[in-house]
C-alpha cells in the first residue's frame, strides 16, 4: 500500500471516522482505524461494533492496500504534521511509514483481517431523504430516550417511515416527544418501523451537513446512511415498540398557553427547593394565572405566579420539574400550549405558531400529589 | 482519737430504705465491700477471693479509714456515716447510704475488719464470728481498711447450699469488680482469684483506655466515643461500631451519675440508636455513663441498688437513643481498613449538611440538569473539639474500582465506599422519612406495567399496600395472578421500577429481613435495598460524586442497613507506616 495525501484530507477523514472509534475497549483492534487505499480514493473506517462510520477521502494511490493503525495516534501526528504533502507506506501486514516534509513515523497496526466486518446493507432501493429533515427530528426527539437498559426497546427512537411522512418518538415511560415531518420528494422504499440506538443518530447529525441529501437503507437488523464519501451503519433495536399512540391523549378539555422563557424561569427557581428525590412542583391553573409552589419537607417552600391564557376548570398538578424544564428546551417557539385532563392523566405539549411544516408534540405523565 | 462520724439511723429513716437480702453469693460481699471502699475515698482496691469467694474475700483500700469508735458502729444495724436523715436520700452520691452491709455481711461470716484513719498513730482490729464480736484490738498498719471475710453462710447451711461452682461464683466477681472499674476509671483496681491475677486495672486517663485494660485492645478499638447532652441529661460512653457488633457476647454496662444499674429497656433504647445499621439478632456492646440532675433519679428503688427509677424516663431514653445514633454519625465511625490501625479522624466528625438537600442530583430523578451540589457552612457537631469537621466538599472521588467501590480522597487519608450499600443507606433514609411523615406521591407511567406473581406475593402485596402506596406505588389487581401497576417511585435515574417491585414483593413474600424491628424499618430496608444501584453497575463521574455528596449528608452515613460499613477507611498514617515513612 503507497499512496499520497493532503494534510486537510487526511484530517478531515480523520475527524469523521475518530468519534466512532470507543475510548475504552477490550478488543484492541477497535481502537484502530481500517485505512484501505483504492483507486478512488482513501477509505477509512471505525467502529465499537454497534455503530461504524466510514469514509472516503481523495487521495493519490499508487499502490492499493490496507492496514489498521491506532487511531488516536494517528489522529494526534495529523493534527502537529507540516502543511506538506503525507505519503503513507505500508511494510509488510501491521507496519506502516508516515512521512510529511521531513517528519518520519514508522506506526505499528494490526492486520485489516482482524478488523471486524461491516454490516452488509445494500443500497438498491433506498429512502432518500433531507438531511435537514434528519436534523430536525433527532434534535427534538432523541433527548426522551430512556437512559436505565432494563428495556431496551425505550432506549432506542422509534423510527416510524411512511410514504408521505416520516415520525420519530422517544419517551423513557414517564414523557414521550414525537415529531413529523412530511416528506417532500418520495423516498421510494416501503414503510417501515425502526428502533434506532441514538448514539447512532447522534453520529448522523454529526457527520451529514443540512444540504445533504442521505440515502438509507436496511439489510436484516442493520440500518445503512450513506450520503457524498461518508456513510454510517448501525445496529437496529428489535421491536416491538410500545403502543405510544394509545397513550396520547385525545380529550383533553382544559389548555393552557404560556411563555416558555418566563415558565422555564419559574421552574428552576422552584426547582431550587424542590426535592432532591422526585423534583416534585405543584402548577394550579385558574383564571389568568398559572401559580407554582413547591414544599420539601426538611427544607422549606416556595411560590411563583405567572399569566397565561387558561380555558377549562381549575386545575392543580403535580410534575417533575425536571421534566418540563426538559421539554421547554426543546419548544422551538416562544409559546407553549399545554393541554390537561386530570391530575393523574397525561399531559401534552405544543409549540404555538411554529413556522414549520413539522408538526412537534411532548407528553408528560404527571407525578401524584398527596395531601 | 477520731471524731465519731457514723450515726444509727431513726427507725422512721430506716423504714423509708428499701431494704433487703443484700448478701446472696460472695459476688454481693464482694460489691458491697468495693463500693464502701469508694465511699471512703480510696484511689487504690485490692480485692482477692479464694474458691470463688467462697472461703475468702478481703477487700483491702486506702481510703480514709474509721476511727475505732465508727469501726464498732459500722457492725450495727443501720449504722452509717452517709446519711442522716431522709432527705438526704435524695440525690445521695455515695454507693451505701443504708448502714446495712458490714452487720449483714458480719452475721453470715467469719467476718474482720482491720482500720486505721489518717490521723491516727494505732488503727483497729475487730474480728466477729456469726455477727458477734470476738476480739477488738490495736493494729498498726496504713490508712485505710481491710475487710476479710471467711466462710461465708458458715451459720446458714440453707444458703451455703445455693453457692454455685467456683467458676461461676469467680465470673460474677470479676462482673463486680469490672463493673465498678468502668464507673471509675481513674481508680486502680485489682482482683485476685486463688493466685490469679483476673482484674489488673492501674488508673486509666479515659474510659476508652480503662476499656481496653478490661476487654483487651482489640475490642476496645471496635468502640466509638459517645458524648451527648440533651437537656439536663448528659450521655457519655462507648458504643460498638455496627459492623463489629456480634450476636453473642455483647456488653452492657450502665451508670448514672456514677452508680451501675440495669435497665434492659435503657439498652433497647440505645438499640434504637443504632436505627438499621444492625441485623437482627446483633448485639453491639456498650457502656455508657449518665448524668442526670440528684434530684431526677431514684436509686432507692432495688435492695441491691440495681435498679433506679428516672423522674422522666422517657427524656433519658430519648436521651441515650439520641446519643447513640450521634456517636455513629461521624466518619470516625467508619470501618478501619485494618484493626487497630491509626485513626487520625477519630475525632472529626462529618459536618451535617446543612443545606445539602438544595443539591441536585442524578441520584433524584431521571432527567435532572446538572446544577453542581451546593455546600453549606454547617455547626461542628459537639464533641468535634479543636478539629473542624470533614465537609463533603473536602472529599474527591478518584475512581470507580471494578464498577463496586469508589475510591475517595479525604484529608486524613482514603475512604473505599461499597456503591450498593452507600446508596441503599441513603435510599433507607429516604424511604423512613417518607414512610414516616407522610406519603410520597408516585410517577405516573406511560405504559403500565404487568407483573404476574405467585399467590404469596400477592399476599404480600396486599399485607403491604397502605406502605407500597405511601412510596407512590399505584397497583390494582388484574386477573386471578397479575397486578397493573400505573404508578412508581422515581428514586434515581438507573431506577428500574419492574424489577425493583418484583423483587420486594419476593422479599416480603419470602420473609426476607423478617427480624427488624417493625414493618416499617422493614419495608423501608427492602425496597432501599432492591432500589438501590446495583455493585457491577459502571457509574459516571458526576453519579459518583452525587452519591458520595448525598451519603455524606445521610444520618448514619458510615453503616448500611445489614450491619455492614459502607466507608472503609484507610488513614494516610496507615499508608505512611505501611510504606516505611513513619
Ligand atoms: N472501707 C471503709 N472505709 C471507711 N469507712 C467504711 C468502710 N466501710 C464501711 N465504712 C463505714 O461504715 C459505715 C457502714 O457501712 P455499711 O454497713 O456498708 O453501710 P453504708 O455503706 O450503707 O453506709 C459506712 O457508712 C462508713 O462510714
Amino acid at each position: 500500500m503507497k499512496f499520497t495525501i493532503t494534510r486537510e484530507k487526511l484530517q478531515e477523514g480523520l475527524l469523521r471516522v475518530g468519534p466512532s472509534i470507543p475510548a475504552k475497549t477490550t478488543l484492541p483492534v477497535l481502537s484502530n482505524i481500517l485505512i484501505e487505499a483504492k483507486k478512488d480514493g482513501l477509505h477509512l473506517s471505525g467502529t465499537d461494533l454497534d455503530i461504524a462510520v466510514a469514509t472516503t477521502v481523495a487521495a493519490e494511490v499508487d499502490e492499493e492496500g490496507a492496514i489498521t493503525l491506532p487511531a488516536k495516534k494517528l489522529t494526534e501526528i495529523a493534527r502537529e504534521l507540516p502543511a506538506s504533502p503525507v505519503r503513507v507506506t505500508s511494510a509488510g501486514e501491521q507496519r506502516a511509514q508516515v512521512e510529511c516534509g521531513k517528519s518520519k513515523f514508522r506506526l505499528l497496526g494490526l492486520p485489516r483481517d482482524e478488523f471486524p466486518s461491516f454490516p452488509h446493507v445494500k443500497f438498491d432501493t433506498p429512502w432518500r431523504i433531507a438531511a435537514k429533515d434528519l436534523h430536525k427530528l433527532i434534535s427534538h426527539v432523541a433527548f426522551a430516550t430512556s437512559t436505565e437498559e432494563s428495556r431496551p426497546i425505550l432506549n432506542g427512537v422509534l423510527w416510524d417511515l411512511r410514504k408521505d411522512r416520516m415520525r420519530m418518538v422517544a419517551t423513557n415511560g414517564h414523557r414521550l416527544a414525537k415529531m413529523d415531518v412530511p416528506l417532500a420528494e418520495e423516498g421510494g422504499a416501503a414503510q417501515a418501523e425502526l428502533i434506532v440506538p441514538p448514539k447512532a443518530l447522534e453520529q448522523i447529525r454529526r457527520l451529514f451537513a443540512p444540504d445533504d441529501l442521505v440515502e438509507i437503507a436496511k439489510s436484516e437488523n442493520h440500518l445503512g446512511f450513506r450520503s457524498e464519501g461518508t456513510q454510517v451503519f448501525t445496529r437496529l433495536i428489535e421491536g416491538p415498540y410500545p403502543n405510544y399512540e394509545q397513550v396520547i391523549p385525545r380529550e383533553n378539555d382544559k389548555f393552557a398557553t404560556v411563555d416558555k422563557i418566563a415558565m422555564a424561569s419559574a421552574l428552576r427557581r422552584m426547582s431550587i427547593v424542590a426535592s432532591d428525590q422526585t423534583h416534585r412542583i405543584r402548577l394550579s391553573f385558574g383564571g389568568g394565572t398559572l401559580k407554582f409552589s413547591v414544599q420539601t419537607p426538611d427544607l422549606g417552600e416556595a411560590q411563583d405566579e405567572m399569566a397565561v391564557t387558561y380555558e377549562g376548570d381549575a386545575l392543580e398538578i403535580g410534575f417533575n420539574a425536571a421534566y418540563l424544564l426538559e421539554i421547554l428546551k426543546y419548544m422551538p417557539t416562544d409559546e407553549v400550549r399545554f393541554t390537561f385532563k386530570a391530575p393523574e392523566r397525561a399531559t401534552t405539549a405544543e409549540p404555538v405558531g411554529w413556522d414549520d411544516a413539522a408538526s412537534y408534540m411532548c407528553l408528560v405523565m404527571p407525578l401524584r400529589l398527596v395531601d | 482519737m477520731t471524731a465519731r462520724r457514723i450515726a444509727i439511723l431513726s427507725d422512721a429513716v430506716a423504714n423509708r430504705i428499701a431494704a433487703g437480702e443484700v448478701v446472696e453469693r460472695p459476688a454481693s460481699v464482694v460489691k458491697e465491700l468495693l463500693e464502701n471502699a469508694v465511699d471512703a475515698g480510696a484511689s487504690a482496691v485490692a480485692v482477692e477471693i479464694e474458691a470463688g469467694g467462697k472461703t475468702l474475700v478481703r477487700v483491702a483500700d486506702d481510703g480514709e479509714g474509721m476511727g475505732r469508735e465508727d469501726a464498732l458502729l459500722a457492725l450495727d444495724r443501720h449504722a452509717t456515716s452517709k446519711i442522716r436523715s431522709a432527705d438526704d436520700l435524695v440525690g445521695v452520691a455515695t454507693f451505701g447510704f443504708r448502714g446495712e452491709a458490714l452487720p449483714s455481711i458480719a452475721a453470715v461470716s467469719r467476718f474482720e475488719l482491720e482500720t486505721a484513719s489518717a490521723g491516727e498513730a494505732v488503727g483497729t482490729r475487730i474480728a466477729a464470728a456469726g455477727g458477734a464480736v470476738t476480739a477488738l484490738e490495736d493494729r498498726v498498719r496504713q490508712p485505710g481498711t481491710t475487710v476479710t471475710v471467711r466462710a461465708l453462710f458458715f451459720n446458714t447451711p440453707a444458703r451455703r447450699k445455693f453457692l454455685r461452682s467456683t467458676r461461676s461464683e469467680v465470673r460474677a466477681c470479676t462482673e463486680v469488680v469490672t463493673t465498678l472499674a468502668l464507673a471509675r476509671p481513674d481508680l486502680g483496681l485489682t482482683l485476685l482469684a486463688d493466685g490469679h491475677a483476673v482484674v489488673e486495672a492501674l488508673p486509666a486517663g479515659s474510659l476508652a483506655d480503662r476499656a481496653a485494660q478490661l476487654f483487651g485492645q482489640q475490642l476496645a478499638a471496635t468502640l466509638l466515643p459517645v458524648d451527648h447532652a440533651s437537656g439536663s441529661v448528659t450521655v457519655r460512653g462507648l458504643v460498638q461500631r455496627p459492623a463489629e457488633a456480634a450476636a453473642s457476647g455483647r456488653m452492657a454496662y450502665l451508670f448514672v451519675n456514677g452508680r451501675p444499674f440495669r435497665d434492659p429497656f435503657l439498652v433497647r433504647a440505645a438499640e434504637r440508636g443504632y436505627r438499621a445499621t444492625v441485623p437482627p439478632g446483633v448485639r453491639p456492646s456498650l457502656v455508657l455513663r449518665l448524668e442526670v440532675p440528684a434530684g431526677d433519679v431514684d436509686v432507692n428503688v432495688h435492695p441491691a441498688k440495681l435498679e433506679v427509677r428516672f423522674r422522666d424516663r422517657y427524656a433519658v431514653e430519648a436521651a441515650v437513643e439520641a446519643a447513640v445514633h450521634e456517636a455513629l454519625g461521624p466518619l470516625a465511625a467508619s470501618a478501619p481498613y485494618s484493626a487497630g490501625s491509626a485513626m487520625p479522624w477519630e475525632h472529626r466528625a462529618v459536618a451535617p449538611p446543612a443545606s445539602a438537600g438544595l443539591a441536585r442530583d442524578l441520584f433524584g430523578a431521571a432527567g435532572g440538569d446538572d446544577a453542581a451540589p451546593s455546600e453549606g457552612e454547617a455547626p461542628a457537631p459537639e464533641g468535634a473539639a479543636a478539629e473542624p469537621p470533614i465537609h463533603a466538599s473536602e472529599l474527591r472521588v478518584l475512581a470507580q474500582l471494578h464498577q463496586t467501590y469508589l475510591l475517595v480522597e479525604a484529608p486524613d487519608g482514603l475512604l473505599i465506599v461499597d456503591q450498593h450499600s452507600a446508596h441503599e443507606r441513603i435510599l433507607y433514609e429516604r424511604a423512613m422519612r417518607t414512610l414516616t411523615e407522610g406519603a410520597a406521591g408516585g410517577q405516573k407511567l406511560l405504559f403500565p406495567l404487568t407483573i404476574t406473581l405467585a399467590p404469596a406475593e400477592l399476599e404480600a402485596v396486599e399485607a403491604n399496600g397502605d406502605l407500597l402506596g405511601q412510596l407512590g406505588y399505584e397497583a390494582e389487581p388484574f386477573g386471578g395472578s397479575a397486578l397493573i401497576v400505573h404508578a412508581t417511585p422515581a428514586p434515581h435515574a438507573r431506577f428500574d421500577a419492574e424489577r425493583c417491585l418484583r423483587e420486594v414483593v419476593a422479599d416480603l413474600a419470602g420473609g426476607r429481613f423478617g427480624g427488624l424491628h417493625n414493618r416499617v424499618e422493614r419495608f423501608a430496608s427492602t425496597f432501599a435495598c432492591r432500589a438501590a444501584i446495583k455493585a457491577g453497575q459502571p457509574l459516571t463521574t458526576a453519579e459518583m460524586n452525587e452519591l458520595v455528596q448525598r451519603l455524606m449528608a445521610a444520618e448514619l452515613p458510615a453503616h448500611d442497613v445489614h450491619g455492614r460499613p459502607t466507608i472503609v477507611q484507610l488513614p494516610l498514617l496507615e499508608l505512611h507506616r505501611r510504606f516505611g515513612r513513619r
